[in-house]
């Protein structure tokens, strides 16, 4: 591209960018041309008590389910049409689009051995499906899908686990299935090593909660009022959600591959000390030669 | 539900699990299992390839052993047979200068056996030659010549003979 292009091509975009800032400014009300004060809004965005969602007429649900349907319907697709039209083109040498699937896969099953040496085969493929619904669902808000509330107005669909609901099915499946681990690796006593850690649910839901609905009312701040809404959405819009999206993935598997890994290892016997009456002397018995 | 704090639904969480639940499936079965089981299939691929490597090349090195030991084998063998050859070759060439030598022997007592012969028949054959000499001379006298001068010219010519 020559300079001169280079510079029509700055004005066209400038002008664009200009006619939408007009219509925007036009089109609006007086404030902000909102029907919720941003106190509503921000409350909504947390307790989820006023913006509700018809589930096929059954139920009145928070916007985050329904995201929550849609991601996983987006993922569905796209792992279909993965498995129909791409696998079964693999090649030894992989092209770009096999090595980005292999190096996604190849990531969480990495996590999952280097954290958790035994029984990691299912904790690969739990991770792998919750880093990639956290990460896609965070990246969904970007999409700006809007629906229809029971109360008649629009609303932009939240990322799914911004709903509290969500963070906690999360959080407590997460540790759930920390808890299988230990139970596979240990039996009972992997129950009793994973309650030792029974603040865990909380803090892997609430953790995945906070990220969340912060990044989510940033943004709502910022798209509340006319003045920010424009470049600033760029960067704490897109940005910003990106980050925390690849954040969360991150910290929900790497914190419960840890776990697995800790309650599912296999504890050796201690050796049983039998103190002597009347003597100091202490006797080491039933040792395991292995140990 | 009234009470619960941030409007925890309890239904709403098992929806959230329900939709995970078939999202966890399905990736599974649509995206992790056979890219993961490509994965493993192609190291075991390339494992097998580095073996196989592996086993050629010990193959080759033993291959490579075996020939270096039939090669030092060989040419102690070589070394072996020349030195019995070389042996051969020189008791051969004995026997036959032994041989040459006898028969150059035989030859030379051959010659001489026929040089002395030769000798004598040349040294009979001169004195014949004298005697006939003789004859003719005294008989040429005796015709041309007196008794006298015959016999006078017989002493001169017997002292000539005589020397």
């Amino acid at each position: 591209m020559t300079k001169q292009e280079r510079k029509k091509a700055i004005i066209f975009f400038s002008a664009v960018a200009l006619v939408f800032m007009i219509g925007a400014i036009l089109t609006g009300g007086s404030g902000g041309g909102e029907e919720e004060s941003v106190q509503v809004v921000m409350r909504d965005a947390v307790m989820h008590d006023v913006n509700k969602i018809s589930l096929f007429g059954l139920k009145d649900v928070n916007p985050g389910l329904i995201a929550g349907f849609i991601v996983s319907g987006i993922m569905i697709l796209f792992a279909l049409i993965c498995r129909i039209f791409v696998i079964p083109r693999f090649k030894l040498v992989p092209g770009k689009f096999q090595m980005i699937l292999e190096m996604v896969v190849g990531i969480f099953d990495g996590m999952a051995k280097t954290n958790s040496k035994h029984l990691n085969g299912f904790m690969g493929a739990y991770i792998f499906a919750a880093g990639s619904y956290i990460f896609t669902g965070t990246m969904f808000e970007l999409l700006g899908v809007q629906v229809m509330t029971t109360a008649g107005h629009p609303i932009t669909l939240p990322a799914p686990l911004a709903d509290i609901n969500g963070a906690i099915m999360m959080g407590c499946l997460s540790y759930l299935v920390i808890m299988s681990g230990g139970i596979a690796g240990n039996g009972i006593k992997g129950i009793g090593k994973t309650l030792k850690d029974f603040s865990l649910p909380l803090s892997l839901s609430f953790r995945l909660f906070g990220a969340l609905i912060s990044g989510a009312l940033v943004t709502e701040l910022v798209y509340y009022y006319k003045a920010m809404s424009f470049v600033v959405p760029v960067i704490v819009g897109v940005l910003f959600t990106l980050l925390h999206a690849l954040i969360q993935a991150y910290v929900l598997t790497m914190l419960t591959s840890l776990f697995y890994g800790e309650v599912s290892e296999k504890t050796e016997k201690k050796p049983k000390v039998k103190k002597q009456r009347g003597k100091k002397r202490v006797t080491v018995v039933n040792q395991d030669p292995a140990a | 539900m009234t009470g619960v704090p941030l409007n925890i639904d309890w239904q709403q969480i098992l929806l959230h699990l329900f939709n995970f639940t078939i999202l966890f499936g399905a990736l599974y079965i649509l995206l992790y299992k056979p890219v993961k089981n490509f994965m493993e299939g192609r190291e075991a691929h390339y494992a097998d390839m580095d073996s196989k490597a592996n086993q050629a090349l010990a193959d080759a090195e033993s291959s490579k052993a075996s020939y270096e030991e039939k090669e030092k084998a060989f040419d102690d063998e070589v070394r072996a047979e020349k030195t019995r050859l070389s042996k051969e070759i020189e008791a051969e060439r004995e026997r036959r200068l032994a041989a040459a030598r006898g028969e150059a022997e035989k030859i030379i007592s051959d010659a001489r056996v026929e040089a002395d012969r030769e000798k004598n028949e040349i040294i009979e054959s001169a004195q014949k030659e004298i005697t006939g000499m003789v004859t003719d001379a005294m008989e040429k006298l005796t015709l041309e010549q007196t008794a006298s001068d015959a016999f006078d010219q017989f002493l001169d010519a017997a002292e000539e003979a005589d020397k």
